[in-house]
């Protein structure tokens, strides 16, 4: 999960929407809020984009309270099982829940933001072996047959981030090929 | 990078198997002919009932002109898997040593030379369970608090076919674990986050 700056990932990643509210009035950037006026007030509430966000909570013209995604509802709700926590509907259907969440840890100070690192982490290194069972099972599932979509694995499936979808597919991906190697026979290519 | 994408994380079984062919095996060889210079060495000569060590691949290669008889390598034998599964399943923290290319030498001779194997098909259900009691640890392995906390996991003798299957998802998972990891002291310690160093490819 690197922060590569041609990464298109960490760039959409940075796109997610963070309520903020302005510690000082704005002259001519009213817009922004999407009404008429002209100018943004103090104690204004805006919705932003990280990147934005970021940049402004840094030099302390907004402030932004933790988002819902990683509010303790959701910390509680990891905790008591982190497999049925449907990430995907947190940050809407292509977010990234754990780079967005380790975006706005940068911002946090010491304290908050080692904490919200380890929620990440926990909940990450929890929902890791269902993850890796499904990535296995798909690879080895024989999809000619139809699929039982009522399974506690395809619950998961869909409530996976953009990250895991892709540790998913990578999973999946190397399974197929050392399945497809295991099953072929090496007498059919011909020799040197 | 250049590369395809599903080559770009190592060595797929395929390149595993052609790497394997160039391990030596003992032949006998159904005609006669003198030393034979080839790139890697030398070879023969060549005389019926006594054997001869050429490449795996000019083994399988002769074999499929009915030119050969492979002598399989000792290990290939089935009281010598019987005890490896035995211990195998005995073993529950680690993995057995085999030969580096033990899966892919083994494959590649029941399916072209399975004629010289004493029961082939017994065999291949020993085979086949061995891989599946590994595959088993190296599950238990990926969920173990060993990788959870520590981001290594134990990969001390598994094979390089085996590694290959699990390296993708693995070295991903990891990366992303430890750009998880929470911030240390040291300021300089940000950029070095994500490099996915910490656990050993075991070539």
């Amino acid at each position: 999960m690197e922060d590569d700056y041609f990464s298109l990932n960490a760039i959409l990643a940075d796109n997610h929407k963070l309520s903020c509210s302005f510690t000082l009035d704005v002259e001519g950037l009213g817009y922004l809020e999407g009404g008429t006026e002209n100018n943004i007030h103090q104690h204004s509430k805006v919705e932003l984009p990280f990147w934005l966000a970021q940049t402004l909570s840094l030099n302390e013209f907004t402030t932004f309270p933790l988002p819902p995604p990683y509010s303790n509802r959701v910390k509680a709700a990891l905790k008591a099982s982190a497999q049925s926590v449907k990430l995907s509907n947190l940050v809407g259907g292509n977010g990234w829940w754990y780079r967005w969440g380790r975006r706005i840890a940068d911002v946090l100070d010491d304290v908050p933001q080692a904490d919200l690192l380890n929620t990440l982490l926990k909940a990450f290194v929890n929902r890791l072996p269902a993850l890796q069972d499904l990535s296995a099972h798909h690879a080895s599932a024989d999809h000619t047959l139809p699929e039982s979509s009522t399974s506690t694995g395809e619950a998961f499936r869909d409530g996976m981030e953009g990250d895991e979808r892709e540790l998913f597919a990578v999973g999946q991906e190397s399974g197929k090929m050392a399945r497809s190697w295991y099953d072929g026979s090496s007498s059919r290519k011909g020799g040197r | 990078m250049a590369l395809p994408k599903h080559l770009q994380n190592g060595l797929t079984p395929d390149e595993l198997t052609f790497l394997a062919e160039e391990e030596t095996i003992d032949i006998v060889p159904l005609f006669s002919m003198t030393r034979v210079r080839l790139l890697s060495g030398i070879y023969g000569p060549f005389q019926p009932p006594s054997a001869a060590k050429v490449p795996l691949w000019l083994a399988l290669s002769l074999k499929r002109k009915r030119k050969c008889r492979i002598v399989p390598p000792e290990w290939l034998g089935m009281e010598r898997l019987q005890n490896l599964l035995k211990e195998e399943r005995e073993t529950a923290e680690s993995f057995c040593s085999l030969p580096r290319r033990f899966i892919e030498v083994s494959k590649v001779l029941l399916d072209i030379a399975s004629d010289d194997l004493m029961q082939p098909s017994l065999l291949r259900s020993l085979l086949k369970d061995l891989r599946e009691v590994r595959q088993a640890k190296i599950r238990i392995g990926l969920q173990s608090e060993g990788v959870m906390r520590g981001s290594y996991l134990q990969v001390t003798n598994l094979t390089p076919l085996e590694l290959s299957e699990m390296k993708p998802f693995l070295v991903k998972a990891m990366g992303i674990m430890q750009s998880l990891e929470p911030r240390r002291d040291e300021d300089d310690e940000d950029d070095d986050i994500g490099n996915g160093d910490g656990i050993d490819y075991g070539s």
